[in-house]
């Protein structure tokens, strides 16, 4: 399991090649293997340049698409994966492994140590998931607190270094670059015995560990009879642990409150020494019942030295905690909106921020805009045909607020307006963001007394947790919206909550929503 | 010129970068790789530049260093730079190790006989070791990265060159047991067990103790190159590490280990296992690849060992280490994995095939990985991808695909829908809440609204046509769901036809479950709207395609509408493709009109050429051969000019092509008989012919010219009856006949043969007399005999008689022209001769060996040719 060959190519639409290869790097003794193990079905890796040309029509980054091309846009030309074949010099060159994240194309061509005609299912193919592992760790590096063009251009200068630690000949020794950065810098520390490769010194300083709690809550809500809301919590435990000695044992036990919702979907970092079977086994696949393991998840680890994700989980909380709806009918130019938002009451009503964010795409600029809101208010981004909805800390104590109003559109300039393949004619959809600290709506914890350390000296424990909003969606109930089959399957099924219209449940509870003060205004 | 400066290096090395083979083109190239060694001595650069020196050399070595020389050279100048480094600190000691590593290795130079390898192994194994070397390796504190860089290069040599280390593998056990760095070690123990276990069960030899011993090579004594060199364990196409095949079929023999050897080997796998938790994710990801890929072809070497890691690894989302653990259950299947233990891995698999905090790529291979999981009892075919048994519906549920999918994901995760699609129907339980055809449906029809999106991006219609595709290919035998897929893309089609291309790509590709319902729609959208369109040349591109016999008259009418507004060249070859096909489908009643009116009509003049050739070819060719002159071209397809090419399709299949004789042609027994003599002919073909005329021309003026003989089909064995060849003598003499042969071929072609010539006997022109008319046969004789003289000639000769005798001579030979006969001893024989002369024969008075006979011909020129043929009739018989 080795690469033959990796490199970065930033994507920049607009120029002539569409981009530039930022950092490349080959891995000669490797290839010789492949010329070997390939035989005649052998590709030599192609230059830079040839290869980005090559890369950027496959992945379609050209700007070239307009017309129909056989060897991309055959309807049996399927890629399911994100590995791809690129023609080059008259060759395939397969399997290159590639994606696209943040501007930035990541890939590689990992070693095959067989035939490639046929073509071996990848799953065989031992340097595949090492080709996406070493992509992940250049991308987590890369990101890592990285705000501009000048810390990546730092950053990439660093890479060479790097990868001549952490994969000299091609054979990915560790994913965690920052690691291997930290490990130029430890050089002059003589290593004691049984050191882990995954730690490449020890810390000296005050002990203290810290514990933070992410949830992150998406949700798809619909307000119609025959398809159901769906939500989901997902939620990622974050440590640092400042502590003394090679191997200290830690032992981070998350806990929920006596209604709290169960974790289930658990994984774990791999330096988790041991898991209950119960936490293996607790999965958003089987039907919840009553049995289902509410805690405590210990999860006992040696950590390294770096801050790491102890474990991801994800959770079916009973409500989401916002419920909405959106109706949006179209009339000639203008289109009728109303948005009614209502805080489930068990949840915290203490926000960092809450806004609703109202895109209309494939349309013209936002023209004129009459609205009335109970609570809150509109900002309108004309050009950007959008309206933002500022909800700020807290909804007021009937916890629920709505906005109606007409907006006007100007007529469609193709360059400026946003497309969407989705929002077409009255589809549409208003999205939540919000983020709430201190809270999360699993209930899941983590407190002083939930960390052991077995190590010397009494460490600080500092616990965090918070709660944000992500791609949580109300779609506009007077159209057709874009469902998952969970939507479909849930709304036949009687485990569903919304056996009546939302309109109904939400202004039952509300008595005269347009009695609340609120601002209405023209803009 | 002085050497060159730190910028002018730098500048050097971003030209060679940016095109490496243009660079060493130029003229630059030639001396890079010299003055890069030797720059690495000068005291002038910066270390920092000598890394990026040597960087340059780990990336193209082959490049700078092109031979193996050159390469061995290259080398030694790296380790006389490393050796002659003063013994402080330095950045050079580990990129100089890699750089003469992979020269050598890079260079094919690695070798016993390579003076840089015998150098640099022991040297690399010392430092591993952990062994002081003395000046020049640097201060204590580089050690410790040194031995494992040392590690790293020794694991390269062996990956390049198996079983390098095989001697070594008892030095690098203890070396693991000690206080060696554990990651590097570990890998290169692995690597080497790995290698060495399978070196050896080629050769069918057993682990001879390789485990335990101990030596270390001391400082440039030989190195142990046995099993490098013996035992064909030279880097060779592997067998396949999956799925477990059968041991001897993927060229691992079995290994059948001593007892002892079998301890020792269980110890090491254990004591690498044991301390796995000390290497990164990737490292013990490798590690357990190695070690399954070792232990799998060996007896007695139950996996269990590896049982106590397996609940931590599933426990993880790290891709290498779950990937590692499917390549277990491949290799040990049942042996390590129970039902239960399958059914939870299938579990994590499918959880982690849409876990929400792991990224998209993840997914995917997660999701390829489910549909090719390595099953302990798998039902279906291998090699094809399936749902495994255990991953019912209610498991994938969160895995089906989504409009606000990507579009792999959406083809990958369509394809698992499918799949559950074409099961459910083999289960037939339809009606309950699961009805994945259903959401199927609602899908497909999701992403044509998306295609249908005017100036949407070309994406968006690609991927419905992929689903559609992908769709067909999997449920092409279940009617409900491919009869709304017809009308769904016909619908699309109107909406947008620049679609066109898509749709010829989608019926080029499909069967004809949905091909054929499908060209029936999209031909009856586009010729039931009126020819004036601006989407006319997609709808001409359409039904270029979907055009045949049938509903000719409204595919005809559409034409006619349309022709009045093809104006520039391109629709109008647009609408010719058209005439084309539906010349090619057979239609003729309406077409010749159509093509007059454009040969008339059309602008453009090649436009007007094309359909008058169409025309000419339609009035004057029957259908299969017009099928076959419209087909595709039979000349080579390598111009790509489709007019060129169209035009070698018409000359081919109206030109007569030369071919060889595919008969043969032959003379059978005579038929004396009839007013002028006729050849009967026999032909064998080794092909079936039709229409097949052969034609004879005869040599001289001897015979007036020969008519041409008619078959109108030979088949290979199949008895035709023999051909009748009238000839027409202007002179009773034999000829030669040069035959030529016109044919067609099954392919429909024309062919033109010579076939080599027939021989006509003077004894082929010889016809009987008429009876005589009051039976005085002879008295007719007499009289005939008598009328040769004077004009005609006399003659005597003895004809000599075989054993059988006289009789079975005349018998034979002459029986139809015998006109007095007294048997065994006196033939009278009158033979006519087209066109006009006798020939007359006595035969009386045989004796033993032969007959006397007297001849009379009123030609004389006769004489000759049978006074040959009497000589010749005892040979013949």
């Amino acid at each position: 399991m080795a690469q033959r060959a990796v490199w970065l190519i930033s994507h920049e639409p607009g120029t002539p090649l569409c981009g530039t290869v930022r950092f490349s790097r080959r891995y000669p003794t490797v290839e010789k293997r492949a010329k070997v193990f390939n035989g005649t079905s052998y590709v030599p890796i192609p230059e830079d340049g040839p290869f980005l040309k090559a890369l950027f029509f496959e992945l379609r980054l050209l700007d070239d698409d307009k017309d129909f091309v056989e060897s991309r846009d055959s309807c049996s030309h399927i890629n399911k994966t994100s590995v791809y074949g690129l023609l080059v010099g008259g060759g395939e060159l397969w399997p290159v492994v590639a994606f696209l994240k943040n501007n930035m194309i990541y890939a590689c061509v990992p070693l095959v140590e067989q035939t490639l005609s046929p073509r071996p299912p990848l799953i065989s193919i031992s340097g595949i998931s090492q080709s996406f592992e070493l992509l992940f760790g250049i991308q987590d590096f890369l990101h890592l607190g990285q705000k501009n063009e000048t810390e990546l251009n730092t950053k990439l200068n660093q890479l060479p270094d790097l990868l001549l630690q952490a994969c000299p000949f091609g054979t990915l020794l560790d994913a965690n670059l920052q690691n291997s950065l930290d490990s130029i810098n430890f050089a002059s520390v003589t290593h004691p015995q049984k050191q882990p490769a995954w730690k490449v010194g020890t810390y000296k300083g005050k002990p203290q560990v810290s514990v933070s709690i992410t949830e992150k809550v998406k949700s798809m809500q619909y307000d119609k009879q025959d398809i159901a809301d769906t939500w989901q919590v997902v939620g990622a435990v974050t440590c640092k642990c400042d502590l003394e000695g090679i191997m200290p044992n830690v032992t981070i036990s998350l806990s929920l409150p006596t209604n709290g919702s169960p974790l289930q979907d658990i994984l774990v970092h791999p330096c988790v020494t041991s898991l209950d079977s119960a936490i293996l086994t607790s999965s958003s696949i089987d039907a919840m019942d009553d049995s289902a393991f509410s805690g405590p998840y210990k999860f006992p680890f040696t950590p390294p030295l770096e801050s790491f994700n102890l474990c991801y989980y994800t959770s079916q909380v009973p409500v989401p905690p916002i419920l909405g709806f959106y109706q949006m009918k179209e009339e000639e130019i203008q289109v009728k909106i109303t948005v009614n938002l209502k805080l489930h009451e068990s949840v915290k009503n203490n926000f960092e921020f809450c806004e609703a964010r109202i895109p209309f795409y494939n349309r013209g600029p936002v023209t004129h805009v009459e609205y009335k809101v109970s609570f809150g208010q509109l900002e309108v981004f004309r050009e950007r045909s959008l309206l933002i909805w500022i909800i700020g800390q807290k909804f007021p104590k009937s916890m629920e607020i709505s906005l109606s109003g007409t907006v006007t559109f100007g007529a469609k300039s193709h360059e400026k307006q946003p497309f969407d393949e989705i929002c077409i004619g009255g589809t549409a959809y208003l999205k939540l963001h919000f983020k709430i600290l201190d809270y999360t709506l699993t209930g899941c914890y983590a407190d002083q007394h939930s960390v052991q350390v077995f190590a010397s000296g009494k460490p600080k424990i500092s616990t965090h947790r918070k709660l944000i909003s992500s791609d949580y969606y109300i779609w506009n109930s007077k159209a057709p919206a874009p469902i998952t089959y969970g939507s479909l399957l849930l709304s036949l099924s009687s485990w569903t909550l919304n056996g009546h219209s939302r309109k109904d449940e939400i202004s039952r509870s509300s008595k005269k929503p347009e009695e609340n003060q609120g601002n209405t205004g023209q803009v | 010129m002085g050497p060159p400066s730190r910028e002018t290096w730098a500048q050097r090395l971003g030209a060679f970068r940016a095109s490496p083979s243009a660079f060493m083109a130029g003229p630059e190239g030639e001396d890079l790789g010299r003055d890069l060694l030797s720059e690495l001595r000068s005291e002038k650069l910066s270390e920092q530049t000598k890394v990026s020196l040597l960087a340059l050399s780990l990336e193209y070595p082959a490049q700078l260093w092109p031979d193996a020389a050159a390469a061995e050279a290259a080398a030694t100048s790296l380790l006389d730079t490393l050796v002659l480094l003063p013994p402080r600190p330095s950045a050079l000691r580990r990129p100089l190790l890699l750089a003469a590593t992979t020269a050598l290795a890079a260079g094919d130079a690695l070798g016993p006989t390579s003076g840089a390898s015998r150098r640099l192994l022991p040297l690399l194994l010392g430092l591993a070791s952990g062994r002081d070397l003395g000046r020049g390796f640097g201060p204590a504190s580089e050690q410790r990265p040194l031995q494992a860089t040392a590690c790293e290069c020794l694991r390269e040599l062996e990956s390049c060159k198996p079983g390098l280390l095989g001697g070594y593998l008892g030095l690098l056990r203890s070396l693991l047991g000690q206080e060696g760095p554990v990651q590097p070690l570990s890998l290169l123990l692995a690597l080497a067990l790995r290698n060495t276990l399978v070196i050896q069960a080629r050769a069918r030899a057993g682990l001879q103790g390789l485990l335990v011993a101990g030596d270390t090579p001391a400082a440039g004594g030989p190195w142990n190159w046995t099993l490098a060199e013996d035992g064909d364990a030279h880097l060779q196409p592997q067998a396949p590490s999956w799925p477990a095949a059968e041991e001897e079929a993927c060229g691992l023999a079995v290994l059948e280990p001593s007892p002892e050897e079998a301890r020792e080997l269980r110890a090491a796998v254990a004591q690498l296992l044991d301390t796995s938790y000390l290497l990164t994710p990737v490292a013990q990801a490798q590690l357990l690849w190695l070690l399954g890929w070792a232990l799998r072809g060996l007896r007695g070497q139950p996996p269990v060992l590896f049982k106590p890691q397996l609940v931590r690894l599933l426990g993880t989302a790290q891709l290498t280490l779950l990937h590692a653990v499917l390549a277990l259950k491949a290799a040990f299947g049942e042996a390590l994995f129970t039902a239960q233990d399958e059914a939870l891995l299938l579990r994590r698999l499918t959880l982690a095939a849409q876990h929400p905090a792991l990224p998209l790529p993840a997914h995917l291979f997660y999701l390829h990985c489910l549909l090719n999981f390595p099953e302990n009892w798998p039902l279906g075919p291998t090699g094809e991808e399936t749902a495994p048994l255990l991953l019912g519906p209610r498991l994938c549920r969160g895995l089906l695909p989504s409009l606000l999918h990507d579009p792999s994901a959406l083809l990958a995760h369509l394809h698992l829908l499918c799949l559950f699609c074409a099961e459910d129907e083999e289960k037939e339980e339809k009606g309950q809440d699961w009805c994945p055809q259903h959401y199927l449906g609602e899908l497909l029809a999701g992403l044509r609204q998306r295609a249908a999106l005017h100036g949407g991006p070309r994406a968006l219609a690609t991927l419905c046509f992929q689903a559609s595709y992908l769709v067909v290919h999997c449920l092409a035998t279940q009617p409900t769901v491919l009869t709304p897929l017809t009308h769904g893309l016909a619908q699309l089609y109107r909406a947008r036809p620049a679609l066109a291309p898509h749709f010829v790509d989608l019926l080029d590709r499909v069967g004809p479950e949905l091909g054929e319902p499908l060209r029936a729609a999209l031909r009856q959208e586009v010729v039931s709207r009126p020819g004036r369109d601006e989407a006319l040349r997609w709808h001409l591109q359409i039904l270029s395609k979907v055009a045949d016999g049938k509903a000719p008259s409204a595919t005809l009418g559409f034409l006619r509408a349309a022709a009045a507004h093809c104006s520039d060249w391109g629709l109008q070859q647009a609408l010719l493709q058209v005439c084309r096909a539906l010349l090619r489908a057979g239609v003729a009643e309406g077409l010749a009109d159509l093509l007059q009116a454009l040969a008339r009509q059309l602008e453009d003049p090649d436009g007007r050429d094309h359909a008058r050739l169409y025309y000419i070819l339609l009035a004057h060719l029957a259908g299969p051969k017009l099928g076959v002159a419209l087909g595709p071209s039979l000349a080579a397809p390598a111009l790509t000019s489709s007019l060129v090419a169209e035009n070698q399709g018409f000359a081919a299949v109206l030109m007569v092509q030369e071919a060889p004789a595919p008969m043969q042609l032959s003379v059978g027994p005579r038929r004396a008989a009839g007013p002028v003599p006729v050849l009967q002919l026999q032909v064998e073909v080794l092909e079936p012919l039709y229409s097949v005329e052969l034609r004879f021309r005869v040599e001289g003026q001897l015979y007036g010219p020969l008519g041409a003989v008619h078959v109108p089909c030979l088949l290979p064995g199949r008895p035709c009856r023999p051909l009748h060849l009238p000839l027409r003598p202007r002179r009773p003499a034999p000829a030669q006949l040069a035959v030529r042969a016109l044919f067609a071929t099954p392919a429909g072609l024309t062919c033109h043969a010579h076939l080599p010539p027939l021989l006509v006997n003077f004894a082929d022109l010889f016809l009987p007399f008429p009876q005589a008319p009051d039976g005085d046969n002879q008295g007719f004789f007499e009289e005939l005999w008598d009328s040769c003289l004077p004009e005609g000639a006399e003659s005597r000769l003895w004809c000599p008689l075989g054993p059988q005798g006289l009789e079975a001579l005349v018998a034979r030979h002459l029986e139809p022209f015998v006109v007095v006969a007294q048997p065994p001893t006196s033939y009278h024989v009158a033979i006519r001769l087209p066109p006009a002369s006798r020939l007359l024969l006595r035969l009386e008075a045989a004796q033993g060996d032969g007959v006397p006979v007297a001849l009379r011909t009123d030609d004389w020129a006769v004489l000759p040719m049978a006074g040959d043929y009497l000589r010749g009739l005892s040979a013949a018989v």
